[in-house]
């Protein structure tokens, strides 16, 4: 009898003991995002007697469960799939808004007319003249500084969304590991729960890179597809499948998994995508107004007279904004007049028209007025989009910490309570021991 | 097996978000301050920053344009007083015509006449072809100049053209830079179309010793010389009053261009009196965040321990 007594409070002493080292190990994960909260899952033991009624044999430790809630963890991973989803465009498009801000195009579309107004004041002045030359040649080199601009931001989307690619593929790889290693691995144990802890925190960063849908097996084992696609999965068991990407002529980014074509939803990958396609609308936009302005400038030159009465040459070459050039070299050749005007003439019927063509509401000046205003209000838009979509993956995240986390106070409360538990075993351990001394000494 | 718990780890994500939060409205209105300038990015306010445009190209093309005005208004100023001119001198040939139509002044005095006149016509083939500031004929219409030449033989013919070009002023608003000498110096005399030169080399002409009958020639003249006086005041009137509207256009050009900034300013620039007022609730509610951060962060259990 008192023979249980020490089995009894043996087995106490050792699962309280456990309890404290869990708790130990629970406090030093504290601040540890990828920890989930531990705890000990114990039965009481009774074995059977040959009489029939039970004999009291303690506790028996039954394994480490971690605090886990599926539902929670795939709210948060969705939640941090769409915020990486508009944060990766929304930046992408802020650098198109600083690219085309920046190059002050509309300034200088604007100046070009401002100069060109002044010389139909005065259209023989020279000074006026080569004036109003040079400023269309700031003018070409701003069109080329904005298509620069505009393709290095293309360029650094790129670059983000091949680094993200990788992180995919490395994420997945990691996770066929973990799900092998998940196969393997004992139920209750301390090496499944860092596993399980590992394959969420990959889960994790997978989903911030690419939307996806997750399955898990009896063990634990994560399935993994993009969410939205039909196609191969990317993790299936201890198997995964590459994510390829192609770049299209204009910028555009495609993506492949297993051969066939997907379209990743949400996740940075998504945004890239999705910036990448603006980056290119916005790109033959701007191509669209140096082509005009060059019609334009063009069609009025070879219309008109110069100074010298000669017939008009062309303004500028090229074809868009990477490659207009100014074509004239000195502001002589300005064919201010209409065609047939003879040398020196101040008749400006010619450059009025050019004047109005380029201030026209169909214009350049006005395109490039209405360009600017499109970009900056989808970038509006979507900044609302993003503190929505900010607000929900706050507060799923929040709900999943309070799941999973850490509580200090909790883990304090449960050093004090298991420390007594401790004690208190110790001490059935010493009145067992008593017991046993009374019986000895009977005499 | 799963509990609610206030994880430690989500109370310090909360409270670095919301210090993050107040920090940054901080950050932009500091700069909002500093900056003078309410919209750093299209973006915060896109129709805003669209209207800041168009007001910023209205404002580059009025400057211009008050340039233009500046510069017309010389031009039609220079054209006014070489028209005055022009006129003055005709008088004084119509005086000079009147005293040798008279029968008491003598042959002498009649030379003298003569010698005048042949002066005076060559002062009004001066002021015909007079340029403006930058070199450029008055009055040869779009035509590069001069505007009148003179033959072998002395008859003079405009050489110019009847274009005039009109300069953009204001928004919507052309005038005429001013008036071909064909208008000011060439007219009918019954019918017959002559000019300001001819009536006065022809009288002059007249007037020299030895012509038949010059008291009869003159008094035929003063009718020619009645119609150039008439031509040069009417022209004379249409130059003052372009330059009264070029000074219209100048004042509303400085309204305007006061609107102009005003409604910049209303859209662009920072009301500093609300942005500072907002700094200063920002930071009290950044302080007072800060202050219950520490007081809640002290306040574990393991400090009861």
């Amino acid at each position: 009898m008192s023979g249980n007594m020490f089995q009894i409070a043996r087995t106490g002493a050792a699962a309280a003991r456990a309890s404290l080292e869990l708790t130990a190990q629970n406090i030093a994960n504290s601040a540890n995002p990828d920890y989930a909260r531990r705890s000990l899952e114990s039965r009481e033991l009774v074995g059977l007697s040959l009489s029939g009624n039970g004999v009291l044999n303690g506790v028996r430790i039954l394994g480490i469960s971690r605090n886990d809630s599926a539902v929670v963890q795939r709210q948060a991973r969705n939640s941090a799939s769409e915020l990486a989803r508009a944060d990766a465009e929304l930046g992408a498009l802020r650098d198109t808004e600083l690219a085309l801000e920046q190059s002050a195009l509309f300034e200088g579309l604007v100046e070009f007319e401002a100069v060109l107004t002044q010389l139909e004041g005065n259209p023989l002045e020279p000074a006026l003249r080569t004036n109003a030359l040079e400023t269309a040649r700031q003018l070409a080199s701003t069109f080329r500084f904005a298509n620069n601009t505009l393709g290095t931001a293309r360029q650094q989307v790129q670059e983000s969304a091949a680094v993200s690619l990788d992180e995919v593929n490395r994420q997945a790889t990691e996770l066929a590991r973990i799900n092998q290693s998940l196969t393997n691995a004992r139920e209750g144990t301390a090496g499944q729960a860092a596993l399980l802890d590992a394959r969420d925190a990959a889960l994790r960063a997978l989903s911030e890179e690419v939307g996806i849908d997750v399955e898990f097996d009896s063990r634990g084992a994560a399935s993994v597809r993009l969410s939205g696609a039909s196609a191969a999965p990317l993790v299936d068991g201890i198997s995964s499948n590459a994510l390829t990407s192609t770049l299209a002529a204009d910028g555009t980014i495609d993506f492949a998994l297993a051969g066939s074509v997907v379209a990743p939803t949400s996740g940075a990958l998504a945004g890239q995508a999705a910036a990448l396609e603006a980056k290119a609308d916005y790109q033959s936009q701007l191509d669209a107004i140096a082509a005009d302005t060059i019609s334009r400038a063009n069609t009025a030159q070879t219309s008109g007279a110069d100074q010298t009465g000669a017939a008009g040459q062309p303004l500028f070459t090229g074809t868009g904004a990477g490659d207009i050039e100014l074509a004239l070299t000195s502001g002589t050749q300005l064919a201010t007049a209409p065609a047939g005007s003879p040398a020196g003439s101040s008749n400006i019927g010619n450059l009025s028209a050019l004047v109005a063509s380029i201030g026209a509401d169909d214009g350049p000046v006005a395109s490039t007025d209405r360009l600017l205003l499109g970009l900056s209000s989808r970038i509006a838009a979507q900044d609302v989009t993003r503190s929505g979509l900010a607000a929900i993956a706050d507060n799923a995240q929040a709900t999943l910490l309070s799941e999973t986390g850490v509580d200090l106070d909790t883990e304090a409360a449960n050093l004090v309570r298991l420390q007594q538990a401790f004690e208190a075993n110790a001490r059935v351990l010493q009145v067992a021991g008593d017991v046993f001394d009374t019986i000895l000494g009977l005499r | 097996m799963s509990f609610v718990s206030n994880a430690t780890g989500a109370f310090y994500e909360r409270s670095l978000g919301q210090m993050n939060g107040l920090r940054g409205s901080l950050e932009r209105l500091q700069t909002q301050i500093s900056t003078g300038v309410r919209l750093e990015r299209g973006s915060e306010d896109p129709a805003a920053a669209s209207r800041l445009r168009t007001l910023a190209r209205t404002e580059r093309l009025s400057e211009v344009q008050e340039d233009n005005a500046d510069k017309l208004a010389r031009d039609l100023t220079e054209a006014g007083d070489e028209v005055l001119g022009v006129a003055n001198l005709l008088s004084r040939a119509r005086e000079l015509a009147i005293r040798a139509a008279n029968d008491t002044t003598g042959e002498s005095g009649r030379t003298a006449i003569a010698e005048e006149l042949a002066q005076l016509e060559l002062e009004l083939f001066d002021r015909a072809n007079a340029s403006t500031l930058t070199g450029e004929p008055l009055f040869a219409g779009t035509a590069a100049g001069p505007a009148f030449v003179r033959a072998a033989d002395g008859t003079v013919t405009y050489n110019g053209n009847t274009d005039i070009a009109s300069v953009p002023v204001a928004p919507g608003t052309e005038l005429e830079r001013g008036v071909p000498g064909s208008q000011v110096f060439q007219f009918n005399v019954n019918g017959t179309p002559t000019s300001a030169f001819e009536v006065l080399s022809s009288l002059s002409a007249a007037l020299q010793p030895g012509t038949a009958n010059p008291g009869a020639a003159a008094q035929a003249a003063i009718e020619g010389l009645d119609a150039a006086i008439d031509t040069t005041t009417r022209n004379q009137t249409v130059l003052g009053t372009r330059l009264a509207w070029v000074e219209v256009i100048q004042d509303q050009q400085t309204n305007r261009a006061l609107s102009v900034d005003e409604q910049q300013s209303d859209l662009g620039d920072t009301d500093l009196g609300k942005a500072v007022a907002r700094l200063q609730q920002t930071l009290t509610a950044l302080e007072a965040s800060q202050a219950s951060f520490t007081r809640v962060a002290n306040l574990t259990l393991f400090n009861a321990l």
